[in-house]
This record gives C-alpha cells, sequence and structure tokens, in this order.
C-alpha cells in the first residue's frame, strides 16, 4: 500500500517537474546568428598544433591580422569583423566537434578558411552547415568533391583542385622533362585519389604509384619507399602531399645520398619552401625542387599584394615571419572582405552565398591565375604556374622570368596556357568594391 | 518475490518518466543543449557499462575505449559499407563489440589487478590504431556514420541535434534500464560476490570464470553501443575519435558517480560534458591562450579523479545513501 502510494508520487512529482521544465524553458529561436550592426563574426577550425599545425598554424594569426587591419580602416559596412578560431589538430573527429561549437556555442555567421579535407568533410556533415545554409568560404583544399553543389551547397573552396593540378603537372612533365615516366607518393585519401583521377584524365598515369595514410610517414618509411624507388629505373618522383611529407621524404633522401640521383617535384600543398627550410630540409636539398603554385612567390618583395601583406603582418602579427601560409591566410582574408561586401549592408547567410557565386570571380585576389567562382563553379583559383626552388626558397619561374600559367577543369578538357592579368591591387589593400 | 517485481515495476515506471521528462526537455531547449544531452545520453552508457565491470564484477578496466571502438567501427562499416540502416549498424555495434568482449574475457578472466588493467590500458592504447593499418578501416581519414536527418513527419523546425538526442537518448535509457535490472537480479549478487571474496563465491558453487567472461561480454557490448552513438554525434569513425583520454574521462566519470552504483551515472556524464565549459570559461574570464583552452579540461578531469578518490571514494551517491543510514539509526 504504502508502495503504490510513493509509485503515485514518483509519477505526480516527475509530471510536475517535466510541465515545469516545459514552461521555464524558452523555445530555440532560428535566425542568422553571428551578425549585429556593428560586427561579424567568422569561425575557422584548422590545426595549430599536431605535425600539420607546424605547418600551417600561421594560417588563423594571418587571417586575423589582416581583419584586424580592416577594423582599424573602418571594418566592413561599419561592422567590426571577429574571427574565432578553434584547433583541430588536423583530425577529422576533432575538426567535426570543433566546427560544431563553432556553429552552436560560439555561434558564428559563417567559417572561412578552414583547412584539409578529410577534416573539413566530416565536419560539414558534423555541424549541419547545409540544413543551417552556414556559407563555408575559401576553404583550404583542392579536393574536387567539394565542388558538389548537392552535397556541399554552401562550400567554396580556394585552391584548384588536385585533379587540375595533376593535369597541369603532367603538361608540364610532357612540355619540359620529356615526359618521362614517374612515381607518385601521395596521401590515401580523396586528396592523393583526386591527383590519380588527374594524371589518369590527362593519359599519362604514374609508373609507379603508393599511397599512404595521413600522418603515417615517419622517416623509416620515407626511407624504405625511396630506397624501393631508386632500385628502379624511374627517376622522377613526385610528391602529393603535405608540406611535413615532403620534408620527410627529402631529408630522408638526404640520410641516403638519393639527392641529385632523384629528381623530385611537389604538389601546391607540399612544397613551400619556407616550411622545408623550417622542418630542417638543406639548402642544397631544396635549390632545383620542381614546384607548382599560384600565387606569386612569398619573398618577391616586388609584388604589389606580397608587399601589402608583409606590412600588415609585421604590425598586425608581430614576431610571425611572413611566407606562404601567411599570404594565403591574408590573400583569404581579403577574399572575405569582399564578399562580405558585396553581400551589402542587409547581411544574410543566403545573401553572401549568392553574392560570392555572382561576384566572386571579378574579386581582387593575389593570385596569378583566374577566380572561378560562380553559380555552377564553387572551385577558386583554376590553374597554375611551375617553378623551381633556389637554395633561398624563392620560387622562380621554371622557364623564362615570368611565370607561364596553366588553366584546366578537372574533367577531361584541356590545359591550356592563360594571358590572365589579375586585378590591381586595391588603395592599401582595403577592397572598396560593392 | 512480490518485493522485487514491485522495484522492477517502480524502476521500469522510472525510466519511462524520464524519458518522458528528456522528451519535454529536448523540445524546449536549443541546439546546442541537445547536442551536450546526446554526449550526456552517450556518456552515462559508457559509465554504466564500467560500473558493471568494475564496481560490481570487481574487474578494473582501463580500456573501455577500445571497446567502444570496436562498436564505433561496426556501426560505421554496416552502415556505410553494407548500406543497412543506422538502427541495424546500431544493433551490429552491441552484438559485434559483445562477441569481442566475449573473446576479450576469455583471456582477462584469469587477470586482476594491476595486470587486468594493464592489459585493458594495452588494449586502449593499440586497438584503435590498427585502423591505420588496415586501408578499408578509413585510416585517420576515416569512415562516415550518417544516420540521416529526422523523418519529415516530426517537422521541418526538428533539428539534427535533437534527433541525434532523442536517439542517444532512447538508446541509453533502454540500455542501462536492462543494465540495472541485471544488476538487481541474481548476477547483480553474484558478481559482487566473486568482487567481494572470490575464494568464498566459488565455495558457495560460483563460477567465478564464467561470471567474469559474462560481465565482460555484456559490458563491451554496451560500450559498443556508446561508440557507435559517440561516431553517429561527430559524424566519423576514425582512431582519434578513441583517444586514450576517452578511457580515463569515463573512469573519472564512473569515480565521480560511484562505481559501486547506477545512481548517479546521468551526475557523472553531465560533469564529462561541463568540464570542457568550465575550462572555456576560465581561459576566457583569464584572457589565457588557445594552448591553456586545450589543456585545461585534461588537468580538470585529473583534479577531480584526485578529488573524488580522496573525498568521495565511493561517489556522492553512496555519500546520500551513507547519510540516510545514519539519520535513521
Amino acid at each position: 500500500m504504502i508502495r503504490t502510494r510513493n509509485l503515485k508520487r514518483l509519477v505526480i512529482a516527475s509530471m510536475g517537474v517535466g510541465s515545469l521544465v516545459g514552461a521555464l524553458v524558452a523555445p530555440a529561436q532560428a535566425a542568422d546568428p553571428g551578425v549585429t550592426a556593428t560586427t561579424i563574426k567568422l569561425g575557422i577550425s584548422s590545426p595549430t598544433t599536431g605535425s600539420a599545425g607546424r605547418v600551417y598554424g600561421k594560417l588563423p594569426g594571418a587571417m586575423k591580422a589582416y581583419f584586424d587591419y580592416i577594423n582599424a580602416n573602418g571594418g566592413v559596412n561599419g561592422r567590426k569583423i571577429t574571427l574565432v578560431h578553434r584547433d583541430d589538430k588536423y583530425l577529422p573527429t576533432l575538426a567535426a566537434t570543433q566546427t560544431t561549437n563553432l556553429i552552436l556555442k560560439d555561434q558564428v555567421f559563417a567559417l572561412v578558411g578552414a583547412l584539409g579535407t578529410a577534416t573539413h568533410s566530416k565536419a560539414y556533415t558534423a555541424a549541419a552547415l547545409a540544413a543551417k545554409n552556414v556559407p563555408d568560404l575559401f576553404v583550404n583544399t583542392g579536393y574536387s568533391g567539394f565542388a558538389n553543389k548537392t552535397k556541399y551547397p554552401t562550400t567554396f573552396t580556394i585552391l584548384p583542385s588536385y585533379a587540375m593540378e595533376a593535369k597541369v603537372m603532367a603538361k608540364y612533365i610532357k612540355d619540359n622533362l620529356a615526359g618521362q615516366p614517374f612515381a607518385l607518393f601521395a596521401q590515401a585519401d580523396e586528396f592523393g585519389k583526386d591527383g590519380i583521377a588527374g594524371f589518369t584524365a590527362a593519359k599519362t598515369p604514374p609508373a609507379n604509384t603508393q599511397l599512404y595514410p595521413t600522418s603515417s610517414v615517419t622517416s623509416d618509411v620515407a626511407k624504405t619507399y625511396l630506397t624501393a624507388i631508386s632500385a628502379t629505373p624511374l627517376k622522377l618522383v613526385i610528391l602529393f602531399g603535405t608540406t611535413d611529407v615532403t620534408a620527410t621524404v627529402l631529408k630522408a633522401a638526404e640520410d641516403l645520398n638519393l639527392v641529385g640521383k632523384l629528381t623530385f617535384m611537389a604538389g601546391s600543398v607540399g612544397g613551400d619552401a619556407n616550411t622545408l627550410l623550417a622542418l630542417g630540409v638543406k639548402p642544397t636539398t631544396i635549390d632545383g625542387l620542381v614546384a607548382a603554385s599560384f600565387f606569386p612567390d612569398a619573398k618577391d618583395t616586388t609584388d604589389a599584394y606580397v608587399s601589402q601583406f608583409m606590412e600588415i603582418n609585421t604590425k598586425y602579427n608581430p614576431g610571425v615571419t611572413f611566407d606562404n601560409v601567411v599570404l594565403q591566410g591574408m590573400n583569404s582574408a581579403m577574399l572575405t572582405v569582399q564578399a562580405l561586401r558585396a553581400a551589402g549592408k542587409d547581411l544574410t547567410r543566403a545573401g553572401l552565398i549568392s553574392a560570392i557565386e555572382s561576384k566572386g570571380a571579378t574579386f581582387a585576389s593575389a593570385g596569378l591565375v583566374p577566380l572561378n567562382f560562380s553559380s555552377t563553379s564553387r572551385i577558386g583559383y583554376n590553374g597554375y604556374w611551375f617553378g623551381k626552388l633556389n637554395a633561398k626558397g624563392e620560387l622562380k619561374p621554371a622557364t623564362g622570368t615570368t611565370p607561364v600559367v596553366y588553366t584546366t577543369d578537372s574533367g577531361a578538357g584541356d590545359v591550356v596556357k592563360s594571358d590572365y592579368k589579375r586585378l590591381p591591387l586595391p588603395a592599401k589593400g582595403i577592397p572598396t568594391n560593392s | 518475490m512480490q518485493s522485487r517485481f514491485d522495484s522492477a515495476r517502480k524502476r521500469f515506471i522510472a525510466f519511462v518518466l524520464l524519458g518522458w521528462i528528456l522528451l519535454l526537455i529536448s523540445d524546449r531547449v536549443g541546439e546546442l543543449r541537445n547536442y551536450q544531452g546526446a554526449f550526456v545520453a552517450m556518456y552515462s552508457l559508457a559509465i554504466a557499462c564500467l560500473i558493471l565491470l568494475t564496481g560490481y564484477s570487481g574487474q578494473l578496466s582501463l580500456g573501455q575505449g577500445a571497446l567502444m571502438a570496436v562498436g564505433g567501427y561496426s556501426a560505421a562499416l554496416t552502415a556505410t559499407k553494407l548500406s543497412w540502416h543506422p538502427v541495424v549498424a546500431l544493433i551490429m555495434a552491441v552484438l559485434v563489440a559483445g562477441l569481442f568482449g566475449l573473446i576479450i574475457g576469455f583471456a582477462v578472466a584469469r587477470l586482476s589487478g594491476p595486470y587486468l588493467s594493464g592489459t585493458t590500458l594495452a588494449l586502449a592504447i593499440a586497438l584503435p590504431s590498427l585502423a591505420n593499418t588496415f586501408p578499408s578501416l578509413g585510416a585517420e581519414e576515416g569512415i562516415i556514420f550518417d544516420v540521416g536527418k529526422a523523418p519529415t513527419r516530426f517537422g521541418e523546425a526538428f533539428s539534427q541535434y535533437k534527433w541525434f538526442f532523442w536517439i542517444s537518448a532512447l538508446a541509453a535509457l533502454i540500455s542501462i534500464w536492462l543494465i540495472a535490472n541485471l544488476l538487481a537480479s541474481k548476477f547483480g549478487r553474484n558478481w559482487k560476490a566473486i568482487r567481494d571474496n572470490q575464494t568464498a563465491a566459488a565455495l558457495s558453487g560460483l563460477n567465478p570464470g564464467r561470471l567474469k567472461v559474462t560481465a565482460f561480454a555484456i559490458s563491451s557490448a554496451f560500450s559498443g553501443l556508446a561508440g557507435a552513438l559517440l561516431v553517429m554525434l561527430i559524424s566519423a569513425v576514425s582512431p582519434s575519435a578513441f583517444p586514450l583520454s576517452l578511457s580515463f574521462l569515463i573512469l573519472t566519470g564512473a569515480v565521480v558517480t560511484g562505481v559501486y552504483n547506477l545512481r548517479g551515472v546521468v551526475f557523472g556524464a553531465l560533469v564529462l560534458v561541463v568540464i570542457p565549459e568550465i575550462a572555456d570559461a576560465v581561459v576566457t574570464s583569464l584572457g589565457g591562450s588557445e594552448r591553456l583552452t586545450s589543456t585545461l579540461p585534461g588537468f580538470l578531469v585529473s583534479l577531480l579523479l584526485i578529488l573524488a578518490v580522496l573525498f568521495t571514494p565511493n561517489g556522492p551517491g553512496h555519500l546520500i545513501h551513507f547519510r540516510k543510514k545514519n539519520t535513521k539509526k
């Protein structure tokens, strides 16, 4: 009897608590968060610690520095930009939770400059970016899958696709290296697979392909690989991975005395000279390394964009050496400012996406290659120029004195020489577009 | 007999009511709270599994993360490679992790104390990184586990995170209810008997080896489900989803809960979800660096573990129980 009474009390108490909670807690509201009359809050998830952090750690700081510069000069339509950064250590699962935190906890208006293919593809799903229509701007990946508007309706990537890069590399090998057969050492994910697809589309498949899981290339792994390659007639090795892997492979080549016996060619993601030198690769090793780029050389102080960004870096990012990563960060930040301006004073997520689709191809940028944003294209740059690094880490045109730019698509289209002339730098590097 | 029936009925009604309250709450809070709530539900289940294994059967495990990884990979592979329904994927997580626990259980049933904890610790370190060796397991890029959107009949306003919360909370409620019933049954008493004095239990006709293996298999099966829920919440499975720190996090949750009863599992899980929030708030108010934000939660977990062992070794739930007993005297 007593137990029955206790049971009744439990039922009544629980119903009471439930109803009370229901009455007290206000329903959630749905609107475009992160924008007020005076502020715009943006978010980025990228590695600042771990092995990838050593290479790409400067990215969010460079972006912040450029936004601080714009804020000091009046902001965007009277709004100051704040950038919230969360470290994902280049781990897909951490990127998923960090990006979700940026959306749910930090309530950012848009994401900008996320880094990595495996990381960002997971983050995109976990943070429900499509459902929330969160603009996902200038993602630092060349994975052509992000161009799929149905799957990634809010994403705009900045790097040329890896398939484009492979096709342009194939063209370079054909034109400048007598089409010699080559070995491909590539990351075993969408990055590497995209590259293989590009070489196949260019009808120059690698003679030897070795795929490796991310973060798995140790000195021993690299030495085993190079020893095996040196036992074959192949003399050209293409490194289709991140800069830390390029450094590990080049240092292994130094130890095995294979520098000079093998010719190395690095993709744009893995050929940052300053980082290679900082990671301990000898200047004599990188001297002559063929590398792809869509930017001017980060050491070229005669370039208007580079010198302006260097000036901003000195003032707003003190103590940080200017390199390709800083250039990339500042360039993406400048594109973001132009996109926000193009979206107008009445800023909405849908408005921002549509502004990039309609006006993105006309934004001023440091790139020597055209931007391709449109209602049907979500990939930023669409080509490369090839250069050779010297011992100082400067990237000089492989042939002639000015970079020869090649453009193409991610499919079966031809690789063509481009006569693109980029827009001049906006006065003092402050965009005034609308 | 009547009393046991009453208590089982009471437990059933309590779980149904708790579910009903959670349903109401999920409807009234924002997406962030729903997402965090889904994590609380997942941690509650993982902690309950550890309590079953360590608190009841006396087997100290430092490798719950490995058991969760087995479930996580099973669910993701079932849903992605076999294209089976996510519910089937969750059930597969339970079955495969249970089978894995049974096999490992046979191996570790002979071990106890530091030998057992050392073995489970090795599992936690080695098992998730095995995925890096087999390309079909997706290495660090991982395998997607997408449970899909909520059914359209729930309406457009029904968010992804509320859907996650419903799945997590329902799975955790049913599983913890089953575990609670199991602990209140003959199994629970027998496990306590072998935990307190294995020799005496054996002399009373119990088979300690078999009981230990059963406990390991059941704990592993439900840990696998918790792992699958975790993978659902982060949309993909990869070794980095199951770091060694996850095993210690769950152990901390269990110690804070009190390893000898299930009463405070939600409290323990809440603590685990709240710790990063506290770390965030502390760093923001002190103006610390991002590096501090990433290391402070680990420090707080360790601190909490030490404080809990020092002041409430049997957990706050046990403390309340103890006070009640004293008041009655």
